[in-house]
């Protein structure tokens, strides 16, 4: 029987033959010139650039100080707001004063786009990476510590009653079902926290930032180095789909009943 | 063991006379079961009894204790399993153990002659989701049996079968209850159901829940000896009490509509 919609059918010719004709159509208006050089380099300019920032790095650091250095504040950023958003957010779905006292600030912070306080970070922790790692951690932790709440919340009643007819201490309680059950969302939370620091990031080096990946941009940009700025683009793509595909694998691994029952 | 409860619930501030003092008595070993319409109350019988509701008169005793909050003395076996899908049949089993504090070792050996009890052992390293209805009910019968408690509550644990598996879970309960001596307290809303597996049967009629008639019953003990479930559904005196147990359902049910 055919389902309705696309079903499980594969869409990954049409995906193939539609990046081949966007390079198709990128190659053919630089060649043509159908645009000014100085706006469009051509894919062959675009692949020397990136030889050459592997190679010989740009901007006074190499292509592993750039890409290292958003990594590590991202993954910093990650870690600290993970550690704090998750148990808070638990608590938040479990106590009545938590939700009051969290729920204020995070509604208040959580709709400002990052960039907003972004000068107030500077000022109050300086231009180094304090800022930045600052910036990062509130912009991820209000996503994460949110679905956590939700996820304590999805909790079903009937596993509740089941664990405490079975014994369970409220610690017990809490670790053998509330935080498994939880833990789906929590993990689409964190993926949804990961796409926002990167996009944070990306802006936040843009602005102020001697190494990474946005500040390559920006510096290429500055240089009108179009064909620089294209890799650079490239490069965050790469690290952006990476970090997704890991979440995706993270996902699979730590919650394969997900979907199930 | 249990005696003499009184309540009332409230919900959306609106009081609901859920239970209107309802006593019982439950013998050791004795296997009862509550029967009634949906909203009778039953239901909240055995919530009261699990201790996920507070009674708002009355008490509920076992053993001479009060029971105040849930407990590992009373096993609840649930209308949907509510097994851990994170965990394997046999994790799921011992979950009550390893809340005990048994040793891993230990544990695993409990689990495994609970899940033999219910036929079920070449699944301990299977995950629930990979089960079937009928086989995931089992294991929530073996894991209420793993901390080894004094009653067994079970709220419709078949409800969501198909007849044919549902008639082989009552002929299996009936296995686990005369090997190990529990005391059962059963809900359902068949009456065949009742009939076949209680030895004390209780009709429930709704707003407020009260009993409204009791019965004797002793099919389970002849199904326990003679192991023929047909010649007991068929012999004739299956057929007249249920009857009358169906008469006392829908008179009450003609009384209300009628009152109302």
């Amino acid at each position: 029987m055919r389902g309705f919609g696309i079903g499980d059918r594969s869409t990954l010719p049409i995906s193939i033959l539609t990046a081949v004709v966007i390079v198709a159509a990128w190659w053919g208006a630089s060649e043509a010139r159908l645009v000014p050089h100085l706006f469009l380099p051509t894919p062959e300019e675009a692949v020397n650039a990136a030889i050459s920032f592997w190679r010989d790095g740009y901007a006074n650091a190499s292509m592993w100080e750039h890409v290292s250095a958003s990594l590590f504040r991202i993954l910093t950023a990650a870690a600290i707001a993970i550690a704090l958003g998750v148990p808070i957010g638990l608590f938040m779905g479990l106590s009545r004063w938590a939700k009051g006292v969290f729920d204020t600030p995070i509604e208040f912070y959580w709709p400002l786009p990052p960039l907003a306080y972004l000068p107030l970070m500077i000022i109050w922790l300086g231009i180094g990476e304090a800022s930045k790692i600052a910036l990062l951690t509130m912009a991820m932790f209000a996503p994460i510590a949110i679905a956590a709440q939700a996820g304590v919340r999805s909790v079903s009643l009937e596993r509740v009653n089941a664990a405490l007819s079975l014994g369970a201490t409220r610690f017990q309680l809490l670790r053998e079902v509330v935080l498994p059950s939880a833990l789906p969302e929590i993990l689409t939370g964190t993926r949804i926290a990961i796409g926002v620091g990167w996009s944070t990031l990306v802006a936040a080096e843009l602005i102020a930032a001697t190494q990474g990946i946005g500040h390559f941009v920006m510096s290429a940009s500055q240089f009108l180095a179009t064909d620089f700025v294209f890799v650079g683009i490239g490069v965050i793509a790469l690290c952006a789909f990476a970090f997704s595909f890991g979440m995706k694998m993270l996902e699979r691994w730590l919650v394969p009943w997900k979907g199930q029952s | 063991m249990d005696r003499a409860s009184v309540w009332f619930a409230a919900r959306d501030g609106k009081p609901v006379h859920a239970l209107d003092r309802v006593s019982l008595d439950i013998p050791e070993g004795a296997f009862v079961v509550a029967l009634g319409t949906s909203g009778c109350g039953k239901s909240t019988l055995l919530n009261a009894m699990a201790g996920f509701l507070p009674l708002s008169s009355g008490a509920i005793t076992l053993n001479g204790h009060e029971v105040h909050g849930p407990g590992a003395e009373r096993g609840v076996v649930f209308q949907k399993d509510a097994l851990l899908p994170w965990k394997t049949v046999a994790e799921n089993v011992a979950l009550g153990l390893k809340f005990a504090g048994v040793g891993r070792k230990a544990r695993r050996e409990r689990a495994l002659s609970l899940l033999r009890l219910v036929g079920l052992q070449e699944f301990a390293n299977s995950a629930p989701y990979e089960l079937s209805g009928g086989m995931r009910q089992r294991v929530g019968i073996a894991r209420a049996l793993a901390p080894d408690p004094a009653i067994l509550l079970m709220d419709e644990p078949f409800g969501a079968l198909d007849s044919m598996t549902r008639e082989a879970m009552q002929e299996l309960l009936v296995d686990v209850w005369s090997r190990t001596g529990k005391q059962i307290f059963f809900i359902t809303h068949s009456i065949e159901e009742a009939l076949f597996l209680g030895t004390h049967l209780i009709v429930m009629s709704p707003r407020p829940g009260r009993i409204v008639a009791r019965f004797d019953l002793e099919f389970v003990q002849r199904f326990a000896r003679d192991r023929d479930a047909r010649a007991i559904k068929t012999a004739p005196e299956f057929p007249e009490l249920r009857d009358r147990v169906r008469a006392i359902v829908h008179q009450d049910e003609v009384y209300r509509s009628a009152a109302e």
